[in-house]
């Protein structure tokens, strides 16, 4: 039935027809309606569980236990609330469990500009947890989006068994766009659970889930091996190529717009929708699944260019990665603050592509004399 | 009853035995408290298939993997969440959380805060020895006033956490107080905690001699033991609350057990009390007296075996049955 839907119900709608039954949550703007819309699914589904929790950390570490308890489980957060969730996320990230955590950000920190779109967690996804792993996430541009994007994270959860991140805006969270989510629904499939539940085990064969390193075969298998580097290596790249494997099936980007022009314009989330009035003169690659870096992509696609140009509402996050990738100059127009306009983009390619710095002419602010010096003496 | 070989005791068998000895410190505390747990839960017919141990990190947190049980050992302080929603799952199995002071008074005490808001029917065991072990021995949330330790060189300048307090503040929660000294009572606390069908605490007060008892003037765990035997006293059965040495039980009314009578003296939980409920244990009297005979008569057999058989027995190399068929004795006939 073709309705009226937000970003964030789409989100929340994709969970559930992932099979999502296990929703922690914690209100922060700008996510705050899909822990309101799956509270009223709760109370309406008694086999859908529901927690708001004290805190990030709490909701993060309850969707990690329902997840291992066997439900298909799912938070929603901004980039603040992110931040806290991190030690979470790497610890799901070494024990492999998967779940889904949903991002949508703002112009951090907590106390930035709370009602601001902002991309600043591009990194945050990547590395912001403590050690090395290999993060999936997916970043969609509209609601009919934001809905099978959603089901296809949890997919890629289950394939890679590991916390796979949905990134969101402002914008893309409040668009309300007319769509038909059941026809959406039916071209998506959706992959079963794969991780065995706690208590459904081989009986005789109890497993210890600990982020503790510990022998998986052989003849200490279930042992402790907090202080072998090379069980670290072997189990640290199996879990790298397996999550590199399950990306490989989800390379999602477009690549449109005027595929003849000499310029290509990268962009993502809201900020593609926001630049599509350019769409005569540029060429568009919007990646969708953001991470790992669609690299092979990029090199087939960036070589017809003469100029490539990453607009994005942080200070060039996304471009770091794809000017290593490329070995190529990025341009970069960066939509910081929150002002995601056309005009603003406009001004920016226009002074990137005449030679001009990326950072905008803004005056500087009037420094103020200094009474003390910095150390406090005199 | 003969004196039995700890390898003989029916509860090994919630046990891993094979990874024995364990990590802890020689005089620690916290392997009597997985002895009594592994006891209580063998008592209550708990096993593999209905019961998940939830562990945070810290000595304590390491119990998890020497339990026959699926396991899952969290971040620091990060238990109660990861049990919590475990339980909404699977409400039909029983979670039963281990846990130190610091990680659960300290760097989860908001969890903990809010669990108990909640009433999340689970059980929590929480190794208070009042002090950061596992780090050498820094000022924990419960380390009493005037301690010295590596991170208070002075003593410690602050009140300790009020856990009592904390518990009881929910019309709903079990707080139970014991000590590792006092192991019959722990079990039956343990086992009353685990009965009771919303939050439960219990509170055990155990020796860390190696990274705080030394530094405090104890030479060693057997005199900390003492200290606890001569210090701690059973509350009086009407008592609502506990002093600072008296252990007992304080049910959601206000009534104390001296942890001896078991839940049959303990009341019904108040009617208000909220919905989840922790699944009652599928073992009834009759079925628990039947497993004491069948237990029983299982020891007065491995009684008759060679040492050497009866230990090969014992870490399973070999089935009962077949150690006595090789010895050539006749099961049924009396001993």
């Amino acid at each position: 039935m073709r309705r009226l839907t937000q970003g964030n119900e789409a989100v929340f709608r994709g969970a559930v027809a992932a099979g999502a039954n296990y929703f922690a949550g914690y209100p922060i703007s700008p996510s705050t309606e899909i822990l309101n819309v799956a509270s009223s699914w709760a109370s309406e589904h008694p086999e859908f569980r529901f927690l708001q929790a004290e805190d990030e950390i709490a909701s993060a570490n309850a969707i990690i236990g329902a997840s291992l308890a066997g439900a298909k489980s799912f938070t929603a957060t901004s980039g603040p609330g992110f931040s806290l969730m991190q030690e979470a996320v790497g610890y799901a990230q070494k024990v492999g469990v998967p779940c889904v955590f949903v991002d949508v950000q703002r112009v951090g920190p907590a106390t930035g500009m709370p009602t601001m779109p902002g991309q600043g967690d591009i990194m945050q996804v990547r590395y912001g947890s403590t050690g090395d792993y290999s993060p999936i996430a997916f970043y969609p541009n509209g609601v009919e989006e934001a809905f099978r994007v959603t089901i296809e994270a949890f997919n890629a959860a289950e394939e890679s068994l590991s916390p796979v991140v949905v990134l969101s805006d402002t914008f893309v969270a409040h668009l309300n766009e007319v769509v038909d989510l059941d026809e959406a629904a039916a071209s998506v499939k959706v992959v079963p659970r794969t991780l065995v539940p706690l208590g459904q085990h081989e009986v005789g064969k109890p497993r210890f889930f600990a982020g503790v390193l510990m022998y998986e075969h052989g003849p200490n298998a279930g042992e402790p091996a907090t202080a072998d580097a090379d069980e670290y290596v072997r189990q640290y790249y199996a879990a790298k190529h397996r999550h590199a494997e399950v990306a490989r099936r989800y390379a999602l980007y477009e690549h449109g717009w005027n595929r003849d022009a000499k310029v290509l314009i990268i962009c993502y989330g809201i900020v593609s929708r926001v630049a599509s009035p350019l769409s005569a003169d540029y060429a568009l690659f919007r990646p969708i699944r953001i991470h790992p870096l669609l690299a092979d992509e990029l090199h087939a696609i960036a070589d017809g260019y003469e100029q490539i140009v990453c607009i994005e509402a942080n200070d060039g996050q996304y471009a770091d990665m794809v000017e290593l990738a490329l070995r190529r100059e990025v341009k970069r127009v960066p939509l910081l603050g929150g002002r995601i306009s056309l005009e603003a983009v406009r001004d920016g390619l226009d002074r990137v592509l005449g030679g001009g710095p990326s950072e905008p002419p803004i005056p500087p602010a009037p420094i103020e004399p200094v009474e003390r010096s910095p150390l406090g003496i005199g | 009853m003969p004196e039995l070989a700890f390898a003989e005791m029916g509860f090994k068998e919630r046990l891993k035995v094979d990874l024995f000895p364990t990590i802890w410190c020689p005089g620690c505390g916290i392997g009597t408290i997985m002895i009594q747990l592994a006891m209580v839960l063998d008592e209550m017919g708990m096993n593999e298939s209905n019961t998940i141990i939830v562990t945070g990190i810290g000595c304590t947190g390491r119990m998890g993997s020497y339990l026959k049980h699926e396991s899952v050992y969290t971040l620091h302080g990060r238990t109660l969440p990861v049990a919590e929603a475990i339980k909404q799952v699977r409400p039909e199995m029983h979670v039963v959380v281990v846990s130190g002071d610091g990680d659960m008074a300290s760097i989860g005490g908001n969890h903990l805060i809010h669990a108990i808001r909640r009433n999340a029917p689970l059980t929590i065991l929480c190794n208070n020895n009042e002090i950061y072990g596992l780090t050498g021995g820094q000022t924990g949330p419960t380390t009493p006033t005037g301690t010295k330790t590596l991170s208070s060189p002075a003593g410690n300048p602050n009140t300790p956490i009020n856990l009592q307090g904390l518990v009881r503040s929910s019309p709903h929660a079990l707080y139970a107080k014991t000590t590792v000294y006092h192991q019959i009572h722990m079990r039956n606390v343990i086992r009353e905690a685990i009965e009771h069908p919303g939050f439960s605490f219990v509170d055990i007060t155990s020796q860390c001699i190696e990274n705080n008892g030394r530094r405090i003037g104890f030479a060693s765990a057997n005199d900390m033991l003492t200290f606890y035997r001569k210090t701690y006293k059973r509350a009086p059965k009407d008592a609502t609350e506990l002093a600072r040495f008296e252990i007992g039980v304080l049910y959601p009314d206000g009534h104390a057990t001296n942890g001896t009578d078991g839940a049959a003296a303990a009341p019904a939980a108040p009617a208000e009390a909220p919905v989840p409920t922790k699944a009652k244990p599928a073992v009834d009297d009759e079925e628990k007296a039947r497993r004491r005979a069948e237990s029983q008569k299982r020891l007065a057999l491995m009684q008759r075996l060679d040492p050497e058989v009866k230990l090969r027995v014992a870490k399973g190399e070999l089935t009962l049955a077949d150690a006595l068929r090789e010895a050539g004795i006749d099961p049924d006939e009396a001993g």
